[in-house]
């Protein structure tokens, strides 16, 4: 007789028109187990784990719980078969209470709404451990909140399995620590736990095995006490990674854009960056390294005059760019591309071709009323056949392009331009390593040609060997700059979670300053004060 | 000539309620449907559709309940009509709505006026439903001074509409059921992953409410006394109970009131004479405002609503979030 | 065996013109029984409704002048709209804008027709129409850009404004009131045919309006003004990605409240059109163009080429059926209302699988009474 699993899917194929995204997968889950499954960005394991909570149904393939071969065709076969998922992106609606999140999906609610539901949804999250308000409504929860709430929704619709999404990206440190003693607690309660994530520490840290997806296919199982971070990595992306990536050396100018004193508001109204300073010079990359959601967008978009600043000063060689418009900063020179989740909500319009989207920035270069098409074809070809980008011809939707092949078009249309700065954020977001190296290439090709480069990073191994220095940004604030190759991933790591500051570590001047400044005198008195 | 003050002023009050309920059930009726996420833009063709069928076989079978029933069927099918293509085939919800709109008054004139070879019955000749539609007085409440007779003193529809009204806002707000569709309407995704069945509640309740507009549309019906003449029963009800479901925040409850106020214009345009004349002194200025101005009055009133509401961002709006976007589960 | 319901990256044409025609030819049969059970021969009838009662007509020409005159307003009205949905921009205020445009117009026709030049009147008629329409389109999207106000429920609150002002004009009896005749004792329109009428161009017995003229000529000026022009590339960008046009330095307010105005102006240039060739106001000016136009620019996936193949056929449908209805008396013209709701319809569950496929799923697990 065959072990008993909780979960078990064999052969799970699932094509979105033409993208594969799980190909023939195999998964395990034991109950009473914390299973990690890893697997890069666009690895198919979200895509995987939505066929088990019933949001995808797979185009082939059998999944079974407790032995039964079942067909999860919805949410609620899902919620039935006691699997619960945490998404990543939360599912919950922002208008209703804590407790109404969770009532809504209760089986034998009763026909009226009572007051009690607040007590007793109060009451059965004590009994899990957990503090909640359940008259807090959701909009005003923040984002560990929310996560709590969606943990608590799965374990009170009697889930046996439990799936969680990246669950740390947007948490801190401490938050990370009690979520972990929550999954160990439901696991010594008899729950299966699935974490979906992509950062080793962590699931050596929590898991009791690892599976591993790699372009959608399954690699393989491990025993967490058996493996290492070095093995992991490489059942991840396929062969030993050797992040051999080269940094070459460059001369490098007088700072071309520098930073002082900035404060940024984001979207909610609280600070994002807060006094921050820092600058670039001609020929080197600084790295930007911070957990998720730590100003990063907002310093991006700032700098590209998309979003207003509260307070301070930024300085493109020796001119001032606060209050100029996102069109006079990029006839600066100065090229800022974000890559954000979705891969397509900046910087390029999804549903326009190639050869249109090369036109974004300079369409208004053309003389007359018209665009200039054969200008932007040209580009198009270009770009193309210089980074080897997949696609049918120049006049395709950038939609229908897989993901790396539309960051190459967005970063290729930014380099054409000739910027002498880039700011780039997640450049490398979901490529696999190959394209990610044709990204570190052309990024270095810039450096060498004297570019100053701002690159805001997730990986700390690949900003470690790509960037000259790295400056470590903590809830807005800037911890340190330090340089790539002294510094450890320790270091980089007290530094983001705020428990180490080297702001002060230079005694002999202020950090974020440079010494050949292009700040007008009589402005450097403003700053020192400020540090 | 003396003019019995008291009695224009209760008169007033008393067509305020009649001839704007019409407008409670179109409203109610798209709150409902609205609370699903679905905005539905075909109630002008809806309560056409409820009138004609409503009025034709309630006069065959001489009963008020049967052309109420059958009211409710014909809007209902409507509903079910838009359901399929905005739901299951994902069409889009504007289109959908307004090509409702033409269909239904196409329909309705063409049961109406375009069989040229049937002349369709008179409702007065049917005892059963012009008794049936006949004022019912509230014992005690009917005897209060001035209003009595203007509020509670009214045919069964009108209780009925409010009765509706009421039991709404009951179960959007006070229901398990009402909890979960108000979820659908506000996040289609959240609902679905805690396994709720977004397409029946969306279905159901889409049918239900273009059912309530029919109601009102055969109410219009009878209160023509269902002689059918070119001009439309419904003669934009539908677009002012569109107009309605904003300026009553999406509440049930709020829309009795949305309906007094709206009505109150509405009949102003009617008896605004009768109240010149009543009343020289103090409203005798009412003759010279254009009707049309009350006309237009509920549409700038939302219009103002709309801009005031926005201004003040989602703040204790009622506004569904998803409203008039369609749900794929599959969407990436 | 399960079905599911998937994405289509891309449907090609052949299959959509397919389909369409399909979910057409299946409403003709629908109102072909309808007509069949009220006895009258559907064949003959769809003859005389798509040939508009030309064939074996002394005075054909005179229908398809009549035909165009429904053609035009609906082809340009949905040519405007399209280029607010491009943007996606929810303009459902046609109606209104087109009220307030003919309104305007006729205000010049009445105001200038007896001192300027006829051609003169004209040009300034088109003008006024247009501005009127224009601003009232863009009073909506300043506030859409402002305050985010629904421009959907905003355009719609409008028409009814607009409505009930063409209505106060043409019901009120006053020394001011230059719009009512004044030999009537009860409030009705008076015709200003005299002062201004867009020309028509002689070919043998059949004239060609220059609106005709003037309106193919806009629908290729917007056709290029869309595919080639920097403003018709923002329209394609802020309707994309409005993220993506800021960053791409674009004043995206300006580009919306621009592309609206736009919009607007056309919709008052067609009611110039219309009023300037009928000569009279109307509550019914309009004559539902601001409704069906929504449609027709959605059904041709805002291609404007495919707008006026499909506002021809349409303006075919309304236009033909009231000839229809001369020879069959046994059907109202309200039966082109329907059929038009039944194509309509049809067509929108037909685009479904322009969109979408259904595929069995083809292993999944033994059903035992999950799901």
């Amino acid at each position: 007789m065959a072990e008993q699993y909780a979960i078990e899917m064999r052969g799970i194929t699932k094509t979105f028109g033409s993208v594969v995204a799980n190909k023939d997968v195999e998964l395990n889950v034991r109950p009473g187990e914390i299973l990690a499954l890893l697997g890069e960005n666009g690895s198919g394991k979200t895509t995987l784990m939505n066929m088990l909570s019933g949001i995808y149904a797979p185009d082939s393939g059998e999944i079974r719980v407790n032995g039964q071969p079942v067909t999860i065709a919805s949410p609620q076969d899902a919620k039935r078969l006691g699997i619960g998922m945490v998404h990543q992106h939360f599912k919950l609606v922002d208008v209703f209470s804590a407790a109404d999140n969770i009532w809504m999906g209760k089986e034998k609610a009763g026909f009226l709404l009572k007051k009690n539901r607040y007590d007793e949804i109060e009451a059965m999250a004590k009994k899990f451990g957990f503090d909640l308000d359940p008259r807090k409504k959701v909009h005003n929860m923040a984002v560990s909140e929310k996560q709590t709430l969606e943990i608590i929704k799965v374990l009170y619709y009697g889930a046996k399995v439990i799936i969680l999404d990246e669950p740390t990206a947007v948490l801190t440190v401490q938050e990370i620590q009690k979520l972990f003693g929550v999954l160990r607690r439901m696991k010594a309660d008899g729950h299966s736990v699935i974490i979906i994530t992509h950062k080793l520490n962590e699931v050596l840290d929590i898991s009791d095995r690892v599976a591993i997806l790699r372009k959608g296919e399954y690699v393989g199982t491990v025993n967490t006490a058996e493996t290492n971070e070095q093995q992991l990595t490489e059942y991840m992306v396929g062969r030993k990674v050797d992040l051999n990536i080269e940094r070459p050396v460059v001369e490098k100018t007088r700072p071309l854009l520098e930073i002082r004193d900035l404060t940024i508001k984001n979207d909610e109204g609280a600070v994002a960056i807060d006094h921050v300073n820092f600058y670039i010079r001609g020929g080197e990359i600084l790295g930007v390294a911070g957990i998720a959601g730590c100003g990063q967008k907002e310093l991006c978009e700032a700098i590209a005059g998309l979003r207003p600043i509260e307070q301070g000063q930024m300085i493109h060689k020796g001119d001032n760019i606060v209050g100029l418009s996102p069109k006079a900063i990029l006839d600066k020179g100065i090229s800022m591309s974000f890559i954000p989740e979705d891969r397509l909500g900046m910087g390029l319009a999804p549903s326009l071709s190639i050869t249109d989207n090369m036109l974004l920035k300079n369409y208004q270069d053309a003389k007359g009323p018209f665009v200039d098409r054969k200008q932007g074809r040209a580009d198009a070809e270009h770009v193309i056949q210089e980074l080897g980008v997949v696609t049918p011809s120049a006049e395709t939707p950038v939609r229908r392009l897989s993901g790396g092949n539309v960051q190459k078009v967005l970063l290729g249309r930014e380099i054409k331009a000739g910027p002498n700065v880039i700011i780039t954020a997640y450049p490398v977001r979901g490529l696999d390593i190959n394209s990610s190296y044709a990204i570190y290439n052309i990024l270095n090709q810039q450096k060498k040609d004297g570019v100053g480069v701002l690159f805001v990073g997730e990986d700390l191994d690949v900003m470690m060997a790509l960037c000259d220095k790295i400056m470590v940004l903590c809830h807005g604030k800037v911890m340190g700059v330090v340089h790539a190759h002294k510094t450890t991933k320790e270091e980089l790591g007290l530094m983001m979670t705020g428990s180490l500051d080297l702001t002060n570590k230079y005694e002999d001047k202020p950090a974020g300053f440079a010494k050949d400044t292009n700040f007008a005198p009589e402005n450097q008195g403003d700053g020192k004060g400020e540090t | 000539m003396e003019m019995d003050k008291l009695g224009v002023l209760t008169t007033f009050v008393h067509n305020i309620v009649v001839y704007n309920i019409p407008l409670l059930y179109g409203t109610t009726g798209e709150i409902l449907v609205e609370k699903s996420g679905s905005l539905n833009l075909g109630v002008e063709g809806i309560m056409a559709v409820g009138a004609i069928f409503g009025y034709i076989l309630g006069c065959y079978a001489n009963s008020l309940g049967a052309g109420i029933l059958v009211a409710f069927l014909a809007g209902a099918l409507c509903g079910l009509l838009f359901a399929v293509l905005t739901v299951s085939l994902q069409a889009n919800q504007n289109i959908t709505g307004l090509t409702l709109t033409t269909f239904g008054l196409g329909l309705y004139f063409f049961v109406g006026s375009g069989v040229k070879a049937v002349s369709w019955p008179a409702m007065n000749d049917y005892a059963n439903i012009k008794n049936g539609f006949a004022d019912v007085a509230i014992p005690g409440l009917s005897q209060i001074p001035l209003i009595g007779q203007g509020l509670f003193s009214h045919n069964l529809l009108v209780y009925l509409g409010v009765v509706i009204a009421l039991v709404m806002w009951f179960y959007l707000s006070r229901t398990r059921y009402g909890l979960r569709l108000r979820s659908v309407g506000e996040n289609p995704g959240a609902a679905d992953s805690v396994g709720i069945n977004v397409k029946r509640y969306k279905y159901l309740h889409i049918c239900v409410g273009c059912g309530i507009m029919g109601i009102g549309g055969y109410y219009m019906a009878l209160n023509m006394s269902g002689s059918f003449n070119s001009s439309c029963w419904i003669n934009g009800y539908g677009w002012i109970a569109v107009a309605l479901v904003i300026f009553a925040n999406w509440n049930p409850a709020l829309a009795i009131l949305g309906t007094f106020v709206f009505g109150f214009f509405n009949t102003l345009r009617v008896s605004g004479s009768s109240l010149a004349a009543a009343f020289p002194g103090g409203l005798g200025w009412l003759a010279a405002v254009p009707t049309q101005l009350y006309q237009a009055l509920p549409f700038i009133i939302t219009a103002i609503v709309l801009v005031v509401t926005s201004v003040r961002k989602r703040e204790g709006s009622g506004q569904p979030q998803a409203l008039g976007l369609n749900y794929f589960r599959e969407e990436r | 065996m399960r079905f599911h319901v998937v994405k289509r990256d891309h449907c090609p044409l052949w299959k959509l013109l397919g389909l369409y025609v399909l979910a057409v030819a299946v409403a003709l049969v629908l109102g072909g029984l309808l007509l069949l059970a009220m006895g009258v021969n559907p064949i003959a009838y769809y003859g005389r409704m798509f040939t508009m009662g030309m064939v074996g007509n002394k005075i054909a020409y005179k229908s398809f002048e009549n035909y165009l005159k429904v053609f035009v307003p609906l082809a340009l009205t949905s040519v405007a709209l399209s280029l607010a949905f491009k943007m996606r921009f929810w303009n459902i205020g046609g109606e209104g804008q087109f009220i307030l445009g003919a309104v305007a117009a006729a205000t010049v026709a009445f105001k200038a027709g007896p001192v300027l030049p006829e051609p003169l009147t004209l040009v300034l008629m088109c003008l006024a129409g247009m501005l009127a329409a224009g601003l009232y389109g863009a009073f909506v999207a300043a506030l859409k850009v402002r305050f985010g106000t629904n421009e959907t429920l905003m355009t719609l609150m409008l028409n009814y404004v607009a409505l009930y002002f063409i209505t106060f004009l043409g019901e009120t009896k006053a020394p001011w009131n230059f719009y009512l005749d004044d030999t009537s004792a009860r409030p009705i329109f008076t015709s200003f045919a005299s002062l201004a009428s867009f020309p028509k161009i002689p070919i043998g017995k059949f004239g060609l309006n220059i609106c005709v003229i003037l309106t193919l000529l806009i629908g290729v000026l917007v056709y290029v003004y869309l595919k080639y022009s920097k403003q018709g590339y923002e329209i394609a960008v802020v309707g994309d990605s409005v993220g993506t046009a800021r960053y791409a330095g674009m004043k995206v307010n300006r580009i919306v409240l621009r592309t609206v105005f736009l919009s607007a102006c056309l919709i008052g240039l067609a009611a110039a059109f219309k009023v300037g060739t009928a000569g009279i106001l109307a509550t019914t000016i309009t004559d539902d163009v601001g409704w069906t136009g929504v449609i027709v620019a959605w059904l041709s996936q805002l291609n404007t080429g495919a707008i006026f193949v499909v506002s021809a056929l349409i303006s075919m449908l309304q236009y033909g059926s009231t000839t229809a209805a001369s020879t069959f008396s046994q059907v109202d013209s309200s039966f082109a209302d329907m059929l038009q709701g039944a194509i309509l319809f049809l067509v929108l569950a037909a685009d479904f699988y322009t969109r979408f496929r259904i595929v069995p799923v083809k292993k999944g697990g033994n059903d035992n009474g999950n799901g």
